[in-house]
């Protein structure tokens, strides 16, 4: 703009573009080379013939001297003998000018004599007193009639056309003026357009001159925070121009897929689809931060993927792959919002989906989380000044989600063990009590704290995730209770389930504990429903014991093994039954044995006569011709 | 610990400006303080300040400090407790007993009805020497440190280490934080009625019947470092840096400079 901007008052001095210049030019040209009438081609060839030749002439000239004369003394010379002319011509106008100023200083000496005296030569002084010459004004001849008519003709029309030239400037200047204002006026009714939208518009720290709004996180690493300023630029027509800088202008976001059984089952959408062509000031400042959120995303999520390479967590350029659960995998990246377009995918579920979509949310939620975090820390009493800078602790982002899908994966898991081991003991006719599921039983936070209610809802799901279950089991006043802990904020990582049972016949079984292998886990739920089915069969007297006035029973001996003897009696061998529980079946199978005490293994033992292992099975719990245990056990 | 500070007076028609402008510096939220603050004089016990007798052995050199501790200069200290603005013009709980049983900890105190209890009052030992002379750098700078007390009553405690109580007062103002440096923009009240008590309150009267300790309510801005290793020049440098960058910032607003170094006199004669 500056450039175009010309002040129309200024002097003028194109007096080359006077309309008289070609008459001019004209008679020279007739003076110079004769009537145009004479011009023909013949003459006009021979010119240029004759130019060319007399150019070659100089050029070959030329060579030829430089080839001849290029010695170096007789260059030398004729340098000095050029400077010894120049200085000759300074001399020469040196003197002349000192004349001159001699002679106006004699000619001042008259109406100032100290002034002149100062700039008067020695000599002058010396020859010529001062005030010796003096000036008269002697009034010109008159001059004839015609010229002063002429001057003044040609003064006038001078004036005229200096007029008309000031007067095409001022008009000009003024409709430029005009569409300045204009352009202005769009400027700033955009400017406060933006404003009135809430957005905050203050000075650029670098460029004072300059508007800028600033659509940045406040609380956003430093690196994000300052570059959520952008200038408000006009444009010729006084149009809004967003300068982002070096943000490229297109929208990017943090794209979340998942991966199931090796194949894509869900990916998110961008959260705003990108407009192309006309855009609103506002829309383009609305996806600058939406893409400034998404880059400050995306890089958090790198550098807590880092952190957490421990847990299977890979990071490559531009991408984060994170093992989440059994065959759940989880890829973060930074896309442009228009590539989404991809080819469709077959694999792609509606659970899937979901679950990218609610990993895309809540990974934007618990930044926004962190944000408001790390306005609390900033506005705390900062701590003593040390030498060692803080380091900036990595967002909790990946890690929050990442808990919970291993959790809910534990907890489905654990549910479904259950739900086998309880329908095994059920196709045997042995009822157990349901039990009770709390899942994400954490211990809810006092309302007490001032933060903001939608700050405590957040900050729950950043503690470490526990689910409880608890039951009875088959033997009078026996419990059990898993817990479920998963953290992935601090040590120790991971899962653990703590399995805890109460049996109060087997006071001195200890519970196992914290546990954080399934396997493990099933073991020992399962080992602690065996002792169940044990003991509850050892409870219970045989029917037939009141034939032979013996009250017979089954005796747990080895309950650990689920195996039990039932009680000598004088007519029947010795009998030992061996219950094995899975969590696909049960089994039961009946030994006659020769020993004693019963306890003997080995060669002593064999199968009874009429009992195969007979196996409950939950998928044939329906037919009608399965005994139950009880009825089974009694009938041995 | 050493603290670095600068100040400047805030007259009272200012003080909503100057809040407006810190805020806007500072990018956030004033938050308000309301301190009581006790001042507790040190005092020489009887019988431990000299040494009698025995003097045939040396002085061991643990037992040199401790005399040099015992016999060096004595020193105003303060508890500072922080309040909130509803425990003023209110009554003491009635139900103390129970609370101090630890039945209902939980249940926050005056939900029913306001009430200030002074033993669930938090506090905090506040040390201050007198500013370094002779500091070749342009801020106030002065060694402090800081101790979280027991809650409840303090003289009992202060009593035991030397001290004891002398007056109390209140500071009321704005609190703002700019990366290393706080910035506190307060003022001091006093209590209706004169000094004559000779232990701090139990009750606080209500907040509109304090007195102003400058009549004209007048704030003083303070802008403070605090500094880990006051030996380590770097770190000194950088603190005051900081103070004289924010000088810089605040200078079309306030003119913050240093403190006369004998008002800060914390040395009990």
């Amino acid at each position: 703009m500056a450039d175009s901007f010309t002040l129309p008052l200024r002097p003028i001095h194109e007096k080359r573009e006077r309309p008289d210049t070609l008459p001019v030019e004209i008679a020279q040209i007739n003076n110079q080379w004769g009537s145009f009438r004479e011009v023909n081609e013949d003459v006009l060839r021979n010119k240029i013939a004759e130019e060319e030749e007399k150019d070659g002439m100089d050029e070959v000239d030329e060579s030829g001297q430089d080839a001849t004369d290029l010695d170096s003394t007789e260059r030398l010379e004729q340098l000095y003998k050029r400077r010894a002319e120049i200085t000759q011509f300074a001399m020469q106008a040196h003197m002349e000018t000192m004349f001159a100023l001699d002679f106006v200083s004699l000619l001042l000496s008259k109406q100032s004599p100290r002034q002149a005296e100062t700039s008067m030569s020695a000599f002058l002084k010396q020859v010529a007193p001062l005030g010796s010459l003096n000036a008269e004004v002697v009034n010109p001849p008159p001059k004839p009639e015609s010229t002063t008519k002429d001057i003044a003709a040609v003064s006038r029309g001078w004036r005229i056309q200096n007029f008309n030239a000031a007067a095409n400037k001022l008009l000009q200047a003024a409709s430029r003026l005009e569409t300045e204002v204009a352009s202005e006026t769009r400027y700033w009714n955009e400017v406060l357009a933006v404003k009135n939208k809430g957005w905050k518009i203050s000075r650029l720290p670098r460029e004072k001159q300059a508007l800028g709004v600033q659509y940045g996180f406040l609380e956003a690493t430093p690196v994000f925070r300052d570059r959520g300023l952008a200038s408000l630029r006009r444009a010729e027509d006084g149009a809004l121009l967003l300068d982002e800088g070096l943000i490229p202008s297109k929208a990017r976001y943090v794209r979340v897929r998942v991966i199931q059984d090796g194949r894509l089952t869900g990916s998110s959408k961008p959260t705003r689809s990108s407009l192309d062509g006309d855009r609103t000031i506002e829309d383009r400042i609305l996806q600058a931060r939406d893409t400034v959120y998404e880059e400050e995303l995306f890089h958090e999520l790198v550098r807590e993927a880092r952190a957490i390479a421990s847990l299977g967590v890979t990071t490559r350029q531009n991408l984060i792959q994170i093992p989440a659960s059994d065959d759940l995998e989880v890829l973060l990246d930074l896309v442009d919002t228009d590539e989404n377009t991809l080819q469709p995918e077959h694999d792609i579920t509606q659970q899937g989906t979901s679950l990218a979509e609610g990993l895309a949310h809540t990974i934007r939620i618990l930044l926004a989380y962190a944000h408001r975090q790390n306005l609390r820390r900033r506005t705390l009493l900062p701590p003593p000044l040390t030498p060692k800078t803080r380091s900036i602790p990595e967002q909790q982002l990946i890690r929050p989600a990442l808990a919970y899908i291993k959790h809910m994966s534990h907890v489905r898991w654990l549910q479904s063990l259950l739900k086998d081991l309880f329908g095994v003991l059920q196709s045997a006719d042995l009822e157990l009590p349901a039990y009770t599921t709390r899942v994400f039983s954490t211990v809810r936070q006092r309302q007490t704290s001032p933060d903001p209610k939608v700050e405590t809802l957040v900050g729950q799901f950043l503690t470490p995730l526990l689910s409880t279950f608890n039951g009875k089991i088959l033997t009078p006043r026996g419990s059990f209770s898993i817990a479920i802990h998963t953290n992935l904020s601090s040590p120790p990582f991971g899962t653990t389930f703590d399995v805890s049972f109460n049996m109060p016949k087997y006071s001195d079984l200890q519970s196992p504990g914290k546990i954080s292998h399934r396997d493990d886990v099933e073991a020992a739920i399962t080992h602690l429903l065996l002792l169940d089915v044990v003991f509850t069969i050892s409870s219970k007297s045989s029917p037939r014991s009141d034939r032979d006035q013996v009250k017979r029973t089954w005796e747990a001996i080895y309950p650990q093994h689920g195996e039990l003897l039932l009680s000598p009696s004088k007519s029947e061998k010795r009998k030992k039954m061996k219950i094995a529980l899975s969590r696909h079946e049960l089994s039961l199978e009946i030994y006659t044995v020769r020993c004693i005490d019963g306890t003997g293994r080995g060669k002593c033992e064999h199968p009874s006569y009429h009992s195969v292992p007979h196996t409950w099975k939950p998928s044939i719990a329906g037919s009608p011709n399965q005994p139950s245990l009880m009825d089974f056990v009694s009938k041995v | 610990m050493h603290e670095q500070s600068l100040f400047a007076s805030v007259p009272v028609h200012q003080h909503h400006e100057l809040l407006q402008q810190l805020a806007g510096l500072t990018a956030m939220q004033p938050r308000h303080c309301l301190e009581r603050r006790l001042i507790f004089k040190a005092y020489r016990k009887p019988g431990l300040a000299g040494r009698v007798g025995a003097t045939q052995d040396l002085q061991q050199a643990d037992l040199q400090r401790l005399n040099k501790m015992l016999n060096g200069n004595m020193y105003y200290t303060q508890v500072v407790g922080p309040v909130s603005e509803r425990d003023f013009g209110s009554t003491a709980p009635v139900d103390r007993d129970i609370q101090m049983a630890g039945v209902d900890d939980s249940k926050p105190s005056g939900t029913s009805s306001p009430s200030y209890d002074y033993e669930r009052q938090q506090w905090k030992l506040e040390f201050r020497d007198i500013p370094e002379a002779g500091t070749r750098s342009a801020v106030t700078s002065r060694l402090m440190s800081s101790a979280t007390l027991p809650r409840g009553d303090v003289v009992q405690a202060m009593n035991a280490w030397g001290y004891h109580f002398t007056t109390e007062y209140l500071v009321e103002g704005d609190m703002f934080v700019l990366n290393d440096i706080a910035i506190f923009l307060h003022r001091v009240l006093h209590y209706p009625g004169g000094d004559e008590l000779n232990t701090p309150r139990r009750q606080l009267p209500a907040l509109k019947d304090m007195v102003l300790f400058e009549k004209s309510g007048s704030y003083v801005l303070q802008a403070f470092i605090i500094v880990q290793d006051g030996s380590n020049q770097e770190t000194m440098k950088t603190a005051s840096q900081h103070l004289f960058g924010l000088r810089e910032q605040l200078k079309s607003a306030v003119l913050l400079e240093q403190a006369d170094r004998l008002s800060l006199d914390t040395r009990a004669k």
